[in-house]
């Protein structure tokens, strides 16, 4: 071969060898139940990674079968960066994206959007309803304590109407006949209160002083229940967990269960007349008229290799556990009977995080 | 992509064909003392020096430097933004990378952001795969990367200008002054750069937002000859960094993030003919700070200063060459985060060199570590190198090499953990070196247990707390390849590198995230008379984000092509230069990082002068 024939063969190789690149990444889109909508079933919220934008959701059917990517799989897009919590209201569900600072508002049935809501919110958390108005706790900036409220959405025109300024880290929100509660778990620091709101005047009325870090709350009749993790030993500054009944007439402290020194519970949630709590990886459970702390669990989720447990409702009798893995792989969904046994896991995606029932 | 493998070698045995067989006898290099210690590791090892027209030719940041003249796989979250490297299937902290032989990865992380360093501000880049725990300290796991300031003598007066501007308002200046005489050196480099950076990202309509950024560097360094033996250098070095961070999501809040770095260093050198004495004193600081919100003075910082004494001592006695040094290493950091403290630790190195016969050399070396907050490793690396063939060399080396634990992972606040071990690497690698006329070829196998590795990871109520969790298996491959060849007036520069990594996480099998089995990096040169072009390209495999190797998680493979050309209008030794790029000619829509598009086709125009 000539020179010039080399480096023209030489320079075709160099050209092919750029090519070699393999298959794209393929979203599996699973095909929509066989009714045709997400009806009847459950929604698992998966919350994606941090700032990787692969929130997304899974649905549960009646017969077990999951369906997973069913934002994507309608609307041909992600849901964005970390996927904090859903809201139904009529036939829209609401899905407050915290790290994208959106609201995406979509048909809950057929999962079509509709809308989204990015005026006014910055760090959405949760939702509740009052009326036909929306309340939204917002961290605002994570880094500022003094800007934290609660937004208020008019459902008919999807457009924050108005801002209530409450006190740092508003977490879960409860509506209880129009009043309206708010637990400051803590966004940048560490709350330690129950702000009350008048949703007809949109205004905070008064404050319930609870333990360090009030995380989910659950009421019964006039009872307020609210679970306080306290601070972790990875504060510097630990503090005592507590459990709180607050009557919601007086809006007092009722009665108030401390944890032991070092024991952090995480979730609540309550059903046929008992309350269920999480304590690291284990389930625990209190009869209501009992209320003092039981000293076994009611089960434990050591069996399942619980990874990061992330997620806890009880739907329909079953108690749904989200378990998160190493925060880096598809999460799973653990199921339990009321008695603690283990029923069924159900693979979702990155970093599942709720439950909401479909129905 | 597994045909790459395939194609690979059949461009290499292309090559050898195309520079056909008359073979010249490469000569191995004596061992002497004009090579300094870290230097001659490379004997059993195998290094690649960046310089001259590679680092004119490519990106200033050392990212795109590396990315597209090496082995190493590198992911950044948007061009500019926050960029590390997994060298030979490793994490981002197990890359040492050396100002001038000073370790300088940051002790609050472990890791070095390749995109805070500029490289217009160093003669040359040095990249060493493999470990290098014994010469170069922690972190020499997977590799190591130097950053070295030569000082001239004899060279009078030298003045060069380097101009650079392109798309999205990206701009380089980079201004450098010299003096020398037959004892004294001078040099003053001030780099500056910044961009808008405000590309599309492919296929959307959006565009990164908030992505700007600009950095000034500054080098001066001083050498004085007193007598015959004696030398005193002085280096100094700061770098000044701001970056905004693009936004992952449109309506997500702005950060910005703040880097400010100086590096200073006294070196004594005593040469004789039989004995060469290095003393190194060394002050660096680290500084940054991140704003959570660019509206607000908040912001979360972290600062260390580093102290280094390091002493070396080498003696020659017939073909033996010896050894010793002592090194101490003093850090003193705090935090927004990080509680304040003091650490000290220290190392003894030993080592010997034999050149045995003409063909044959080996050498030992060994390192215990000293210090009093955790375990204290003994450290070796020995190796031989055999010239087996005039055309073929034979290198094998085997070490072990360690990592100790950031400030982050000891001191943070509430998680830091204090009984934290050091990770341990064993890893041993034989490289075959063909040497071709006007063509050479390096074939490397390695493998590498890296156990107790340091990682961060969730407890059961999601807490992050850092431990000593896994071991990981890695081996692989490695081709360098290299070609030159002149044809009147015209010459043609060929350099390739391929990788084959797998890096598993020895209890599940799964390769680690962002390690991608495949990377090949093509650049081709074309010179005649005065007109030089260009043509680069990278190829990359697929990497996995999620610790399951789920396939509907995976960065996609991709390939980015830039093109060149350029004019010399100098006459004799001065050197003028006009040049103009186009960055992803082919317009590759990618992302190195989940969800952090990278820029499509974009160009610039460069005039370097040389007075």
């Amino acid at each position: 071969m000539n020179n010039r024939l080399k480096l023209l063969v030489m320079f075709a190789v160099i050209m092919l060898l750029q090519n070699c690149t393999s298959d794209d990444r393929e979203i599996v889109i699973d095909n929509p139940p066989a009714a045709g909508n997400y009806a009847n079933g459950i929604f698992v919220l998966n919350e994606g990674g941090y700032t990787y934008s692969n929130a997304s959701v899974s649905f549960i059917d009646a017969y077990g079968q999951v369906y997973n990517n069913v934002f994507f799989a309608v609307n041909g897009r992600g849901l964005g960066d970390v996927a904090q919590s859903m809201s139904f209201y009529e036939d829209k569900a609401y899905l407050l994206v915290n790290n994208s600072n959106t609201i995406e508002v979509v048909n809950r049935y057929t999962f079509e959007y509709i809308t989204t809501i990015e005026n006014n919110i910055l760090n959405p958390r949760y939702m509740t309803f009052v009326g036909d108005k929306g309340y939204i706790t917002n961290w605002g900036d994570p880094a500022d304590t003094t800007d934290d409220y609660v937004a208020v959405l008019d459902t008919q025109t999807n457009t924050i109407v108005n801002t209530i300024s409450v006190a740092e880290g508003p977490e879960s929100i409860l509506n209880n006949n129009g009043t309206l509660y708010v637990a400051h778990k803590g966004g940048l620091g560490y709350g330690n209160t129950i702000s009350v709101l008048d949703a007809a005047i949109e205004t905070v009325t008064t404050s319930i002083e609870v333990s360090d870090v009030p995380g989910n709350m659950v009421m019964h009749n006039n009872s307020l229940y609210v679970i306080c993790a306290g601070k972790g030993n990875y504060t510097g500054d630990e503090t005592l967990a507590g459990f709180f009944k607050i009557n919601m007439a007086t809006n007092q402290v009722e009665d108030e269960i401390v944890f032991a020194n070092g024991v952090h519970p995480g979730y609540l949630e309550i059903s046929n007349n008992s309350l269920y709590y999480t304590l690291n990886a284990d389930v625990y459970t209190m009869a209501l008229n009992d209320f003092t702390l039981p000293t076994s669990p009611l089960f434990t989720t050591t069996n399942e290799n619980l990874g990061v447990l992330y997620g806890f409702k009880i739907i329909n009798e079953n108690i749904y556990i989200a378990d998160a893995k190493d925060y880096v792989s598809n999460g799973e969904v653990l199921v339990y009977n009321l008695q603690g046994d283990y029923q069924e896991g159900f693979n979702v995606k990155i970093i599942p995080n709720g439950f909401y029932n479909n129905n | 992509m597994k045909n790459i493998i395939g194609l690979v070698l059949f461009f290499c045995c292309c090559c050898c064909a195309t520079f056909a067989q008359v073979a010249p006898v490469t000569e191995l290099g004596e061992v002497n003392l004009k090579h300094i210690k870290l230097k001659d590791s490379v004997y059993t090892t195998t290094q690649t020096v960046l310089k001259d027209s590679i680092l004119i030719r490519n990106q200033a940041s050392l990212t795109s430097l590396l990315n597209f003249n090496s082995t190493i796989y590198l992911k950044e979250n948007g061009l500019g933004m926050v960029s590390s490297p997994s060298f030979r299937g490793t994490t981002a902290q197990q890359t040492a990378v050396l100002w001038n032989g000073i370790n300088i990865n940051s002790q609050t992380t472990g890791q070095s952001d390749f995109n805070t360093i500029n490289t217009r501000g160093f003669d040359e880049v040095i990249v060493k795969p493999g470990g290098g725990g014994v010469v170069d300290g922690s972190n020499a796991i997977g590799g190591s990367i130097y950053l070295e300031n030569n000082i001239t003598y004899n060279t009078g007066f030298e003045n060069e200008v380097f101009l650079k501007y392109g798309s999205f308002n990206t701009f380089g200046v980079d201004c450098k002054t010299a003096y020398s005489t037959t004892t004294k050196s001078f040099s003053l480099g001030v780099s500056r750069m910044g961009s808008d950076n405000d590309y599309k990202y492919l296929g959307t309509d959006r565009i990164n937002k908030n992505g700007q950024f600009n950095s000034t560097n500054i080098n001066s360094n001083f050498g004085f000859k007193l007598g015959e033996k004696n030398t005193i250098n002085l280096y100094s070095n700061i770098y000044d960094g701001k970056r905004n961070f693009s936004l992952p999501t449109p309506n997500a809040l702005k950060t910005k993030y703040y880097d400010f770095n100086t590096r200073n260093m006294l070196e004594w050198i005593l040469k004789t003919n039989a004995l060469v004495s290095n003393l190194k004193a060394a002050y660096i600081t680290e500084n940054y700070e991140y704003y959570p919100n660019i509206d607000r003075d908040y912001n979360t910082n972290g600062e260390v200063g580093s102290l280094f004494l390091k002493y070396n001592l080498d003696y020659r006695l017939g073909s033996l060459l010896f050894s010793g040094g002592v090194n101490y290493n003093q850090n003193n950091g705090e935090g927004s985060n990080i509680e304040h403290e003091i650490r000290h630790l220290g190392s003894v190195i030993f080592g010997m060199k034999q050149k045995v016969s003409k063909r044959f050399l080996y050498e030992i070396n060994v390192r215990q570590e000293l210090n009093n907050a955790y375990e204290n490793p003994f450290l070796y690396s020995v190796g031989i190198q055999a010239d087996i063939t005039s055309f073929y060399k034979l290198k094998v080396n085997t070490s072990k090499n360690f990592r100790i634990p950031t400030y982050n992972d000891l001191y943070w606040e509430g998680v830091g953990n204090s009984d934290l071990k050091p990770e341990l690497s064993y890893q041993a690698e034989i490289s075959n070196v063909f040497y071709l006329p006007n063509a050479s070829l390096t074939v490397t196998g390695f493998y590498n247990a890296v156990q107790d590795l340091l990682l961060w990871t969730p407890d059961v109520t999601g807490v992050w707390r850092p431990g000593n969790t896994e071991n990981v298996n890695i081996y692989g491959g490695e081709a360098l390849f290299k070609a030159n060849k002149k044809i009147g007036e015209q010459t043609v520069n060929v350099s390739a590198t391929y990788a084959y990594t797998v890096s598993e996480n020895e209890k599940t099998n799964k390769q680690l995230i962002y390690v991608p089995y495949h990377k090949l990096t093509t650049s081709v040169g074309y010179n005649y008379k005065k007109l030089s072009t260009y043509y680069q390209f990278i190829n990359t495999g697929e990497v996995f984000t999620t610790t399951d190797n789920a396939l509907e998680h995976i960065v996609n493979s991709y390939m980015v092509a830039n093109i060149g050309m350029e004019y010399n209008f100098g006459k004799g030794e001065s050197r003028y230069l006009l040049g103009a790029q186009v960055l992803n000619v082919w317009n590759e829509s990618y992302e190195s990082v989940l969800n952090r598009p990278a820029a499509g086709r974009n160009f610039n125009i460069y005039l370097n002068l040389n007075i």
